[in-house]
C-alpha cells in the first residue's frame, strides 16, 4: 500500500517540479519515482495478506504480482516518451503527474477489498487516460479520440455504478467480503438484483478492457492517440482491468459460478473472434495492434471463464508477457514513426513503414521479430508460455474445450497478421540508409525483448 | 559446488564473445579467448573430481531452477554429478582444451576463424550439458545441440557443395536417431512419470526383468544412440563428416559426440540390465558395425577416412561391450579411445597441413624424417590403438574381449578378427605415410615442415595419454586393481539389485585370461607384420581408383551402402514427395487458400462495423447490454 501513497505525492512533486524552467529534469524524476513505488510495492512481500485502510484495500503477492507488472509497463512507456517535452506546446510536467496519479488508480483497481475503492480506481485511470488520449493539443484525431474515448467511457462507468448500486441494494454492502458472505448463506433465496447488479458491475469493466462488443472505442481510441499513450493504454489499463475482473469474481462470486461463467464464455468468444479476424484487414500497424489488443483480451478471459486455482498465475503471466511485447512493438513503432514524421506528414504508422527495417536498424527489427513471435505466442518466447498457461486452466476446468478450439483457430489467424509485420520487416524493400535510435530508447527495447526470452526461455522465473 | 555451474558456462561465454565480436576481435584474441574456457573448465573439472572423490561418493544433484511443469510432470533444469558425468567430464575437456589449442595452429590461415572457435566452444558448451544433465529432457538438449554444432562444423567450409551435402547428411541420419531417442523419452514419462535419472532408475529397480515397456524404452533409447553414435544402420555419416576441419574430426566425430551413444547407455545401465534382448540386439549390432567398419578400413585411400571408419568400428567394440554388460569395459575403452583417436586425427591433421591440403596416402610417404613429431606420436597412437601392450588400446580392448568371451565364445572370435583388421590397416596407413619413398608432387615435397608448437604440443600430451591411459584400469591378473572399475561400481548397483542374473558370471581363471591376451596380441603382432611385409618390404602402394578388382572393389565402395540406401529410402521418398507435392498443391493448398479466403472476407465484413460514430457504438453497446439482459432474466421479464 506503500506505492499509492508514495505515487500521490510524487504526482504533486512532479507538478512542482513542472514551474522549474527546464523541462530536462522531469522524466528522470518521473522514472525514479515509478522505480521507487516499485521498490516499495514489494516492501510487504513476505508477510501475510492484509487489509489496509478500514478493509477498503488488500494486498496479497498476487496483487503486488500485478502492481509490479503495471509498474514496471509504466516504467517502460514513460522512458520512451523522451523527446516529448521538445515541444515547445507541451506541459510535460502535467503529463507525468497524470501518469503517476493514473497509476494510483490501477493499483487501486488491483487491491480493491471494496466497490467504491474499485469505482475510484477506475474512474482516477480512465480519467487520466481521457486527457492523455487528448494530449496531442493540435491533432484533430488526438482530440476526436478522447472525446470518444470520454463519452463513451462516461456511459460504461454509468452501467458499473449502477450495478454497484444493485449490488449494493441486495446485499447491503460495498465490501467483497460481505459480498461472498451474502452469496455463500442465501445460495438459495439470492436476490435477483444481485445477478443484475453484477451483470451490469461486470459490462462496465469488461468495457475497460475492451470486450466485445463493448470494444468499438478501442481502435479509434488506439489509433487517435499519441502512440506513447496508446502503449500505455494497452498495458496498464488492461493489466489492472483483468485484474479488477478476477478480484471481483473469485472474491465474491465464486459461489454462483453456474450463474455467470456463460455470459463470460459467450463475450469471450465474440472477443477473440471480432479481434483476432478484424485484425486481418488492417492496414494501419497501430489499428492491428488495437484489434490485437482485443483479442488478447479475449485470451485473458478464456482464462477467467476457467476460474481454476491456476488461474491467477496464468493471468498474472500472461499480462506481464503481453505487455513486454507491446511496449516494444509500439517501441519500435516510435522509433520508426518519429524518423518518418520529419520528412513528410503523411501517415506514418501503416505497415509499410516497416518495409526494409532489417537492413536500416536490425536492431530494431529483431525487436520487432520477437515482439511480434512473442504476441503469436510462438515458443522461446514468453508469449508462448503465457498461451500455456492459459489454456492449460482450461483444459483443467475439463468441458471448456470447446473454447479451446476456438481459441487455438482465432491463434493461427493471429499469426497471419503479426507475421505480416516481419515479412515487412525482412521481405521488403523500403526506404534504405540507417535509421538511428536514440540510446534510452535502445535501452528499453533491449530490456523487453531480453526480458520477454529469458521468460520463454524459463517461465519458471516468474513465482 | 556452485563453481560447477562455470564448467559449462565458460564455453558458452566464449561462444558468446567469439561468436557476436568476431569481426572485430583480432585474430591473435580469438584463439586465447576460445581456449581458456575449455582449459578452465578442464582445471574445475579436476577439482570437482577431487571434491567428489573426497566425499561419499552419493551423486551430488545442484538444482538450477524448475524449468517446466505441466499437470504432474515437473522437468527441472539440474546437473546431476556422479562417477559417470565426471569420467566424461575430465575427457570432453580434456581433449576438448588440447584440441582447441591445436586449432590455434591449424586453422590459423582460415578465414573463418572467429567462426570456427565459436562453433567449437558452443560444441563444448553443448556437449558438457549433455554429459552434465540429470534427466533426459537435459541430455537431450545437449544431443541436439551437439548435433547442430556437428552440423555447421562438417559444413564449415560451406562453399564446397559436397561438404554442404555431407553436413546435410549426418544432419538427417542423426535426426532419424534422435526420433528414436525422443519417442523413448516420452515413452520413459508415460511409464515411470518424471525423466530424472534418480527416480526412474530406483523406480525401474521394482520391475520385472523383460518387462515390455522397458524393451522397448531400451531399444529406442538405442535406436538413438545408433545415430549419434554411428552404428549399423545409421553409420554412413561419420565417414563423410570428414569434410569437417580436421579438429573438427578429432573432438567431435572421434573422442566426444560419437561416445554420446555410449554414454547414454551407461547412464540407462539400470534399464538396460532389466531387457537382456536389448542388449542382445546392441552386443549383435556392436560387432557387425566393428566386423564391417574394419574391413571397409582395409582398403580406403584417405587418410581421415581410414580413421573414420577406424572410429565407427571401434565404437562397435564399445557397444559390443554394452551389450555383455560390461558397462565399466565400454567406458574405460571410451576414454582411451579418446586419446589415441584424437591423437590420431591430430596427427593426420599435421600430416595434410604439411602436404598442403593432401589426404590421400597414394600421395604421401617417407614422411617420418620430415615431421618426426608427428611420426612419432602417431607411431604411439597407432601401437595404442593396435592392441599391443602396454599401450592403453591394449587394457581397454582386452577387456571387452575378455567379457565377451565368457558370454559367447563365437562373438569373441569375431572380435578378434576385428582386431586383426584394426591391427593391419593402422600399420597399413602408418607405413604408407611415414615410410618409403615421398609421392607426392615437387612442390609439396618442398612445403614439408613439422607443425607449430601449438599442434605438436596437444600431440606429445595426447601421446604420454596414449601411452599411460591403459593403467588407470590394470585388471587383477595383471597385478592391478581395476581402479576405474571399482570407482564406477556404485553406477551398477540398481542394476545388480535389478537383474543379479545378468552380472553372474563363472569368472575366467587366470591361466584363460592370459590365453586370451597372448592371441589378441600375438594376432595383432602377426597383422602388423603382414602390413610391414606388404607396403614395406615389397613396397605395395593401393591402386589408383577405379582399378580395384573383385571383392576388394565392393569393400572400396564401402559394400555400396550408400547406393543402397540411396536406392531404396532416398530415390522412392523423393518419388512420393513429388506425388504428395502435385496432389498436395491440388487439395491441401485450396483448402488453405480457401480458410484464409473465408477470413479475409469476413474480416472485410467486420470491419464495416467500426463507422467512427460515437451513436452507433453506444447503440451496439445497447444492443449488447440488452441482449446479456435477455438471455439471463428472459425467463423473470416474459414469465
Amino acid at each position: 500500500m506503500l506505492s499509492i501513497i508514495l505515487l500521490s505525492i510524487f504526482g504533486i512533486v512532479v507538478l512542482f517540479l513542472g514551474f522549474q524552467k527546464s523541462k530536462n529534469i522531469l522524466l528522470p524524476a518521473t522514472l525514479l519515482c515509478i522505480a521507487i513505488a516499485f521498490a516499495a510495492n514489494f516492501v510487504h512481500w513476505n508477510d501475510a495478506p492484509g487489509l489496509y485502510f478500514k478493509e477498503m484495500l488488500f494486498e496479497n503477492r498476487l496483487t503486488m504480482s500485478f502492481s509490479a507488472i503495471v509498474l514496471l509497463s509504466a516504467f517502460l512507456v514513460v522512458a520512451l516518451t523522451r523527446g516529448f517535452a521538445d515541444d515547445e506546446a507541451a506541459q510535460p510536467a502535467e503529463y507525468y503527474a497524470i501518469i503517476l496519479f493514473s497509476l494510483v488508480g490501477a493499483i487501486m483497481m488491483i487491491g480493491f477489498d471494496n466497490l467504491i475503492m474499485l469505482f475510484l480506481g477506475v474512474e482516477i485511470l480512465s480519467v487520466s487516460m481521457y486527457v492523455l488520449t487528448g494530449s496531442d493539443k493540435r491533432n484533430l484525431r488526438s482530440n476526436e479520440a478522447a472525446l470518444k474515448y470520454f463519452l463513451m467511457g462516461a456511459f460504461a462507468t454509468g452501467i458499473m455504478l449502477f450495478g454497484i448500486a444493485l449490488l449494493y441494494g441486495a446485499t447491503g454492502s460495498f465490501n467483497l467480503t460481505d459480498i461472498r458472505g451474502y452469496v455463500g448463506t442465501n445460495s438459495f433465496s439470492i436476490s435477483t438484483l444481485l445477478y443484475v447488479g453484477l451483470l451490469l458491475v461486470l459490462i462496465g469493466m469488461l468495457f475497460k478492457v475492451s470486450a466485445a462488443p463493448f470494444h468499438f472505442w478501442t481502435p479509434d481510441v488506439y489509433d487517435g492517440a499519441p502512440t506513447v499513450f496508446t502503449a500505455f493504454m494497452s498495458t496498464i489499463v488492461k493489466t489492472a482491468g483483468f485484474a479488477a475482473i478476477y478480484r471481483l469474481l473469485s472474491g465474491s462470486f465464486e459461489g454462483i459460478y453456474n450463474f455467470w461463467w456463460f455470459t463470460l464464455a459467450a463475450i469471450t468468444i465474440l472477443t477473440l473472434v471480432v479481434g483476432n479476424i478484424t485484425a486481418v484487414y488492417q492496414q494501419s500497424f497501430k489499428r492491428m495492434m488495437a484489434y490485437s489488443s482485443i483479442s488478447h483480451a479475449g485470451y485473458l478471459l478464456l482464462s477467467l471463464t476457467a476460474m481454476t486455482a491456476q488461474t491467477p498465475d496464468a493471468i498474472v503471466f500472461y499480462s506481464l508477457a503481453y505487455s513486454l511485447a507491446t511496449v516494444s512493438a509500439f517501441g519500435v513503432l516510435m522509433a520508426v514513426a518519429r524518423e518518418k514524421s520529419v520528412q513528410s506528414h503523411e501517415n506514418a504508422e501503416d505497415f509499410e513503414a516497416f518495409n526494409g527495417l532489417g537492413k536500416r536498424n536490425p536492431l530494431l527489427a529483431f525487436v520487432l521479430t520477437v515482439s511480434m513471435l512473442s504476441l503469436a505466442g510462438i515458443p522461446l518466447t514468453a508469449g508462448f508460455w503465457g498461451k500455456f498457461f492459459i489454456f492449460g486452466t482450461i483444459v483443467e476446468r475439463g468441458n471448456l474445450i470447446w473454447m479451446l478450439i476456438v481459441a487455438i483457430l482465432m491463434s493461427a489467424v493471429g499469426i497471419y497478421y503479426y507475421f505480416k509485420v516481419i515479412i515487412a520487416t525482412y521481405m521488403k524493400d523500403g526506404e534504405t540508409g540507417a535509421l538511428r535510435v536514440p540510446p534510452f530508447y535502445r535501452i528499453v527495447l533491449i530490456v523487453s525483448t531480453t526480458l520477454t526470452l529469458l521468460f520463454g526461455l524459463i517461465p519458471k522465473l516468474l513465482s | 559446488m556452485n563453481l560447477l555451474l562455470l564448467i559449462p558456462l565458460l564455453p558458452l561465454v566464449g561462444f558468446l564473445i567469439n561468436g557476436i565480436g568476431f569481426k572485430h576481435i583480432p585474430k591473435s584474441l580469438v584463439g586465447v579467448i576460445g581456449s581458456v574456457g575449455p582449459v578452465v573448465a578442464f582445471i574445475l573439472s579436476i577439482y570437482a573430481f577431487g571434491a567428489f572423490r573426497a566425499g561419499n561418493n552419493a551423486p551430488v544433484i545442484i538444482q538450477l531452477f524448475d524449468w517446466i511443469t505441466v499437470g504432474t510432470l515437473n522437468i527441472s533444469f539440474s546437473f546431476q554429478i556422479d562417477q559417470l558425468s565426471l569420467l566424461m567430464l575430465l575427457v570432453v575437456t580434456g581433449v576438448g582444451s588440447l584440441i582447441h589449442i591445436y586449432s590455434i595452429g591449424y586453422m590459423s590461415h582460415d578465414a573463418g576463424f572467429g567462426k570456427f572457435f565459436a562453433f567449437l566452444n558452443l560444441f563444448l558448451f553443448f556437449m558438457l550439458l549433455l554429459v552434465m544433465g540429470s534427466n533426459y529432457v537435459i541430455m537431450f538438449i545437449g544431443w541436439e545441440g551437439v548435433g547442430l554444432c556437428s552440423y555447421l562444423l562438417i559444413g564449415f567450409w560451406n562453399k564446397v557443395t559436397n561438404y554442404n551435402n555431407a553436413a546435410r547428411k549426418a544432419f538427417i541420419m542423426n535426426r532419424i536417431g534422435d526420433l528414436g531417442f525422443l519417442l523413448g523419452i516420452f515413452l520413459i514419462i508415460q511409464t515411470f512419470g518424471t525423466v530424472e535419472y534418480l527416480p526412474v532408475f530406483e523406480k525401474a529397480v521394482g520391475m520385472s526383468v523383460g518387462d515390455s515397456a522397458i524393451a522397448a524404452i531400451t531399444l529406442l533409447l538405442f535406436v538413438g544412440a545408433m545415430g549419434k553414435s554411428a552404428q549399423i544402420p545409421l553409420y554412413t555419416w561419420l565417414p563423410d563428416a570428414m569434410a569437417g576441419p580436421t579438429p573438427v574430426s578429432a573432438l567431435i566425430h572421434a573422442a566426444t559426440m560419437v561416445t554420446a551413444g555410449i554414454y547414454m547407455v551407461v547412464r540407462s545401465n539400470v534399464l538396460y540390465a532389466l531387457a537382456p534382448d536389448t542388449l542382445e540386439i546392441v552386443a549383435i549390432i556392436g560387432l557387425a558395425t566393428a566386423l564391417m567398419a574394419a574391413s571397409i578400413g582395409l582398403f580406403q585411400n584417405d587418410i581421415k577416412k581410414v580413421l573414420a571408419y577406424s572410429t565407427v568400428s571401434q565404437l562397435g567394440y564399445m557397444f559390443m561391450a554394452l551389450g555383455v554388460a560390461a558397462y565399466s569395459s565400454a567406458m574405460f575403452h571410451v576414454i582411451t579411445h579418446a586419446f589415441f583417436k584424437a591423437l590420431l586425427f591430430l596427427g593426420a591433421g599435421s600430416v595434410i597441413h604439411a602436404m598442403s591440403d593432401e589426404q590421400d596416402i597414394r600421395n604421401m610417404g617417407g614422411l617420418r624424417k620430415k615431421l618426426p613429431i608427428t611420426f612419432l606420436t602417431f607411431l604411439i597412437a597407432t601401437i595404442a590403438i593396435s592392441g599391443i601392450p602396454p599401450f592403453a588400446g591394449f587394457f581397454s580392448k582386452d577387456e571387452i574381449l575378455a567379457h565377451v568371451y565368457e558370454h559367447n565364445k563365437l562373438m569373441w572370435a569375431l572380435g578378434v578378427l576385428g582386431s586383426i583388421m584394426t591391427s593391419f590397416y593402422m600399420f597399413r596407413l602408418l607405413f604408407l605415410t611415414f615410410f618409403g619413398d615421398f609421392r607426392g608432387t615437387h612442390e609439396q615435397a618442398h612445403h614439408l615442415h613439422e607443425s607449430p608448437i601449438s599442434m605438436t604440443l596437444p600431440l606429445m600430451v595426447l601421446a604420454v595419454l596414449s601411452v599411460v591411459g591403459g593403467f588407470m584400469n590394470v585388471p587383477h591378473v595383471l597385478g592391478g586393481h581395476s581402479a576405474l572399475a571399482t570407482f564406477m561400481d556404485p553406477l551398477f548397483a540398481n542394476a545388480q539389485r535389478a537383474n543379479p542374473a545378468l552380472f553372474e558370471h563363472g569368472h575366467l581363471d587366470h591361466s584363460t585370461e592370459y590365453l586370451l591376451m597372448g592371441v589378441s596380441v600375438g594376432a595383432a603382432l602377426l597383422a602388423m607384420g603382414a602390413a610391414y611385409v606388404l607396403f614395406i618390404s615389397k613396397k605395395n602402394v593401393p591402386a589408383a581408383d577405379g582399378q580395384e578388382s573383385g571383392l576388394q572393389k565392393v569393400i572400396y565402395n564401402k559394400y555400396y551402402v550408400d547406393e543402397f540406401y540411396e536406392a531404396i529410402f532416398v530415390n522412392p521418398m523423393r518419388k512420393l514427395s513429388d506425388a504428395l507435392y502435385s496432389f498436395g498443391e491440388f487439395i491441401v493448398d485450396g483448402l488453405v487458400k480457401g480458410a484464409g479466403g473465408l477470413v479475409k472476407l469476413s474480416s472485410g465484413q467486420l470491419r464495416q462495423l467500426q463507422t467512427g460514430e460515437t451513436g452507433f457504438y453506444v447503440f451496439a453497446m445497447v444492443v449488447g447490454i440488452t441482449a446479456l439482459l435477455l438471455w439471463n432474466f428472459g425467463a423473470i421479464i416474459f414469465k
